[in-house]
């Protein structure tokens, strides 16, 4: 039951005196006014959450925090112009390019567009990548819905797109003695979470599983569905696997307005031209409610949340087996799981994240005091220390003032899907939002055509050659068949020649170092592109037929060199 | 089906000076050796060093440091010892009384038994993430390395704008390079109090070009989101703390960063090679045997030395004595520590071997903290002190040497405990 809008009124001056004007247009409260820190505007969205509305719609302003707008690809042509898509999809993240590798099972003509030169540039590439056990979700929220569904769908999901999966499961140390009584608490949350197996461990099997645990620990809640996956990867290999069965991906594609009419998306204006879909997908990440804005149809607000990870030497992990975290009293009233140590797929050893809520939707500035509050879970493992961080970067999540996920029609748009406020455990969830989405348009679009499932559509994705991980023999076959499989160019991560030639040439190319550092991990080890950037360059420029000079780090205006002797002396400067 | 194993007495991994003087110094003693290089030309670091500064020691003359190459790949040819480029080590097994080394190629994948490594591997260069720059990451940050790469072996300019980060002789070299280049460069900034560079570099490199030094300065963060678009520095407290009221905006498109080498040393950690927490490199004797048997090491993998000839000649210390432990085999050694007391950073070796034949040793240091006063390096033994010498000035970025010949070798008492070198400032006599 909503509170009346007298009562509110009466809470929110109490709280934050005369300051904010209240209003609950359609089934929505929306707050206006003004106060003095983003911070106070997200708690008093965070407030405004709790009377029983569908949504909150915050338009507090906050002084010297503007409005952002999305940046648009500085690409423009017209090869979308006047075409027509059954469903068009806004946005290449995880959650998009999941729908479209979805929907791709059915006779439907599907476009996927990104703005950036890649999928998977956002959120979905800045996060921990783990595939929660489901625990951590508040019971009866989607999020712990989706997450426990997600979790089962993505180990088969993992291995028909050819990425790697691992399941080291998850361990919530006891910071105290006291502690051990929540088991059972703990034990009910999960059953009705139905999450996929717990355990309770003792500190002497903790120490056993974990030799180099803190000594401060008093035994551990263990949840072995938890899981490890590479985010990007994954989302480059969603991404492919909708296009080998269909879908159209255009990237550096920017949805800039829309054509609504009687309240209906009509047409799709893009920087590549003007098209028209007869259903619209809205899985535009941060940007969500201004996608939703453009559709006349913002019942909601986003707030974002920035979280900063950092990542150790290959080294480190043969230190740690678990992921491994101790929340302080279990987080009731935090808004987030509180970081901790967790084992990437790809074999580092990943701490964090933090969490701080900040306006900026793309801002992925580090700050030292991040670093400060990563310093706690270093104590976790003795043997782990901040000398070990190799690279350290920020993600931001996009939040409701519910904190969960919406995921489903719009109310006044007709043909409007929105998958929005996907936080964490969004990555988790991806599978489970997708297949519920796909039934959402499916039960749409049957409304006006004719829809089949494809007789022909591959599950399969081929994986992707990665040499490190063959045995000895089956490298020495792949070099005999071309030998720049013998050529290593990334001496951290042992990645040969080839693999980024691969890269350069695959289904969804790449077409920046940043997005062959995505598939390849060029650039990723602990050099961090002191030895490789160079070789990369000249092979990208080779691969691509494009001047060494105009070979960029991610996208338009990011050239990683500024001049080439090569030229004559008075064009040199590119 | 992969090729056969080959087997030979030594192996040295790496080809930069280092290796290139453990290989010949090796194939001098008769040892079957044979040197792998994971890039396509040998020479190492040296290749991208085009400036002159090279040889003084060695060749009693001044090279470029593909000269300097040049020579020692010729000696190395010359002594008909095998350089296998584009040769990556890609893991090592210990087996009993040699090593099985796993090697890719683009002819396939090779495998080689020695019965001696030497590790040549040298260093890698630390990164902005390793000194905590913040903010954002845009294309248009090098490591000098990367930087003098481009420039020098793929004719490529990073940048029209720049700010170095790192007084040292590398970032004082780029400053120059880049300036012949076009490039502006806004400045170079320290943190330190003063340049770690030599007093010739700042000459040639900064004031020839009117380039200006910053010291006891930082770059704090970086700001654009695509390119670089500036950088913001700031002025140090005694901690090294940026003082953020002093925080100043330079516009710019490039931050190249020379801010420290670390010793590679995967390989030896997968040999369970102790490393010293100091140098970062393997412990090693006075021969360059690690504490691992069969394991040597040299040049920049064991302690970053400012000096070539110092490299060189650690790796025909290596070399030497890897050929006589694979062809000799085994002796047991006698290994005494080499302790340090006051000033001093670090001590290379970290160990004498007091039974080995060579009756002589090189040593290197540097000191924790600038010494402008008159100082005596003492070395001690079983309370006794065998030796004494005087250096006037000692700074920490610089690299010193002294010997320990053959008469104070072999007054060390046998056995001993322990060997102790020891700084001790030379009170003033006169003034
Ligand atoms: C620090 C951190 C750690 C996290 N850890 C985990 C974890 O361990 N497990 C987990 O399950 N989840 C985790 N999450 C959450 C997870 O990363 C997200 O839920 C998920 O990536 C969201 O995917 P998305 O596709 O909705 O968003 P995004 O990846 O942001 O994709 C949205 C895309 O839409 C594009 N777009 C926006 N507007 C337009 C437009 N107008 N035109 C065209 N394209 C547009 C954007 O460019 C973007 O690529 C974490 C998040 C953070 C920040
Ligand atoms: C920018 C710069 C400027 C300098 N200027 C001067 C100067 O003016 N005067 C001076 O005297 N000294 C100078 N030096 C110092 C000196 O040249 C170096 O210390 C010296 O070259 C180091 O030699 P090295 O053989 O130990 O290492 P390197 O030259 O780095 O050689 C190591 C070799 O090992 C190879 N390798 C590593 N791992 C593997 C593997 N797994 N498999 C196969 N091969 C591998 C590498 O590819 C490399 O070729 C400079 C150094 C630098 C970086």
């Amino acid at each position: 039951m909503a509170t009346s809008l007298e009562k509110i009124q009466s809470v929110m001056t109490k709280k934050y005196g005369s300051a904010l004007e209240i209003s609950t247009p359609g089934s929505s409260i929306r707050l206006e006014g003004s106060l003095d820190t983003y911070q106070m505007k997200v708690e008093a969205g965070w407030t405004a959450a709790r009377f029983g509305y569908k949504a909150v719609i915050n338009d507090i302003t906050v002084p010297d925090v503007q409005e952002e707008t999305i940046a648009c690809s500085s690409y423009v042509d017209n090869v979308l112009e006047r075409l027509h898509f059954d469903v068009a999809i806004i946005g290449g993240g995880v959650i998009g390019t999941s729908i479209a590798r979805e929907l791709s099972k059915w006779n439907m003509k599907i476009i996927l567009i990104e703005k950036e030169e890649d999928v998977g540039v956002h959120t979905s590439s800045r996060n921990d990548g783990m595939i929660h056990d489901g625990f951590a979700a508040k019971p009866g929220t989607l999020k712990a819905l989706y997450n426990v569904r997600g979790n089962r769908l993505w180990e088969p999901l993992a291995s028909d797109l050819g990425i790697g999966f691992k399941r080291p499961g998850s361990l919530l140390l006891f910071s105290n003695p006291a502690m051990k009584a929540l088991y059972p608490l703990m034990a009910d949350r999960a059953k009705r979470n139905e999450v996929d197996g717990w355990e309770f461990w003792s500190r002497e099997r903790v120490i056993a599983e974990e030799p180099y645990v803190t000594s401060k620990q008093h035994g551990g809640f263990f949840l072995p569905s938890a899981a490890v996956i590479s985010p990007y990867k994954a989302t480059v290999a969603l991404a492919e696997s909708a296009m080998l069965n269909g879908a159209k991906l255009m990237t550096s594609t920017c949805l800039t307005g829309f054509e609504i009419e009687h309240n209906t998306i009509r047409r799709l204006h893009t920087n590549r031209g003007i098209c028209t879909a007869s259903i619209v997908i809205n899985a535009s990440g941060n940007w969500a409610d201004i996608i939703a804005e453009m559709a006349h149809d913002r019942f909601f607000s986003l707030h974002h949340r920035r979280g900063t990870e950092c990542i150790l030497d290959m080294e480190s992990s043969r230190w740690q087996q678990h992921i491994m975290s101790m929340p302080s009293i279990l987080q009731v009233r935090e808004k987030t799981k509180g970081g901790g140590i967790v084992l990437t797929e790809e074999g580092n050893v990943l701490i964090g994240p933090t969490a701080e809520e900040h306006p900026g939707r793309e801002q992925y500035t580090t700050s030292p005091s991040d670093m400060i509050k990563l310093k706690k879970h270093f104590t976790l493992n003795s043997k782990l220390s901040m000398d070990q961080i190799i690279t350290y970067f920020c993600g931001v999540r996009p939040c409701t003032y519910e904190e969960d996920f919406i995921v489903g029609p719009s109310d006044n748009i007709s043909n409007l899907i929105h998958v929005a406020g996907i936080q964490s455990p969004g990555l988790a969830s991806a599978p489970a939002i997708a297949a519920d989405v796909a039934e959402m348009v499916i039960a749409k679009a049957k409304t006006f055509m004719e829809i089949q499932p494809k007789a022909n559509w591959i599950p399969k994705r081929t994986a992707d050659i990665i040499t490190r991980r063959l045995s000895l023999e089956a490298r020495d076959e792949l070099i005999r068949l071309d030998p720049s499989y013998g050529k290593i160019i990334c001496r951290c991560e042992q990645v040969s020649e080839k693999e980024v030639v691969n890269a350069l040439h695959s289904t969804l190319p790449a077409t920046s170092l940043d997005a062959v550092k995505r598939r390849t991990r060029v650039q990723m080890g602990r050099c961090h592109g002191g030895f490789c950037t160079a070789r990369c360059i000249d092979i990208i420029a080779r691969e691509l037929h494009i001047d060494a000079c105009d070979v960029v780090k991610k996208g338009p205006d990011s050239q990683i060199c500024k001049g080439n002797m090569s030229h004559d002396e008075t064009n040199r400067i590119c | 089906m992969m090729k056969p194993i080959e087997y030979v007495d030594v192996v040295v991994l790496g080809s930069g000076p280092a290796g290139l003087a453990a290989a010949f110094a090796s194939a001098k003693q008769g040892a079957n050796t044979v040197v792998l290089e994971r890039q396509e030309r040998p020479g190492g670091i040296l290749k991208q060093c085009i400036h002159d500064g090279f040889g003084n020691l060695r060749y009693n003359e001044t090279l470029t440091g593909p000269e300097y190459a040049y020579r020692e790949i010729q000696q190395v040819i010359a002594a008909l010892v095998p350089i296998r480029t584009n040769c990556f080590v890609a893991s090592v097994e210990h087996g009993e009384h040699h090593f099985l080394l796993n090697c890719i190629s683009p002819s396939g994948i090779e495998r080689i038994s020695a019965r001696a490594l030497v590790l040549a591997t040298g260093c890698r260069e630390r990164t902005d993430r390793q000194v905590f720059i913040h903010g954002d990451r845009p294309a248009g940050i090098f490591t000098a390395g990367l930087a003098q790469r481009l420039i020098n072996i793929d004719g490529l300019i990073p940048g029209n704008r720049a700010v170095i980060l790192g007084s040292g002789d590398i970032g004082l070299i780029m400053a120059r390079r880049l300036s012949i280049e076009g490039v502006q460069v806004e400045g170079v900034h320290e943190i330190r109090h003063e340049s770690s560079g030599l007093k010739r570099n700042i000459q040639q490199c900064l004031e020839d070009f009117d380039i200006p030094l910053y010291v006891q300065s930082t770059v704090t963060s970086v700001v654009g989101s695509q390119r670089v678009k500036a950088v913001h520095v700031a002025a140090v407290d005694v901690k090294n703390m940026p003082i953020m009221s002093t925080e100043q905006y330079i516009p710019c498109d490039t931050l190249i960063l020379s801010v420290g080498l670390i010793p590679e040393n995967e390989l030896a950690h997968s040999l369970d090679v102790p490393i010293d927490p100091v140098t970062k490199g393997p412990v090693v004797d006075h021969v360059m045997h690690t504490m691992v048997d069969g394991v040597f090491a040299c040049g920049n993998c064991v302690h970053v030395s400012d000096l070539v000839d110092y490299v060189s000649e650690s790796g025909s210390i290596a070399g030497k004595h890897a050929a006589a432990w694979a062809l000799d085999g085994c002796a047991d050694r006698t290994l005494v520590p080499v302790s340090r007391a006051g000033n001093l950073a670090y001590v290379v070796p970290q160990m004498i071997d007091t039974s080995s034949p060579q009756r002589s040793a090189s040593c290197y240091f540097r000191v924790r903290h600038t010494i402008e006063r008159t100082t005596q390096l003492r070395i001690n033994s079983e309370g006794q002190q065998l030796d004494c010498l005087t250096f006037d000035e000692l700074y920490p970025p610089q690299m010193e040497r002294f010997a320990i010949n053959e008469t104070i070798f072999s007054s060390i008492k046998q056995p001993s405990a322990d060997i102790s070198i020891e700084l001790v400032l030379v009170e003033a006599s006169h003034d």
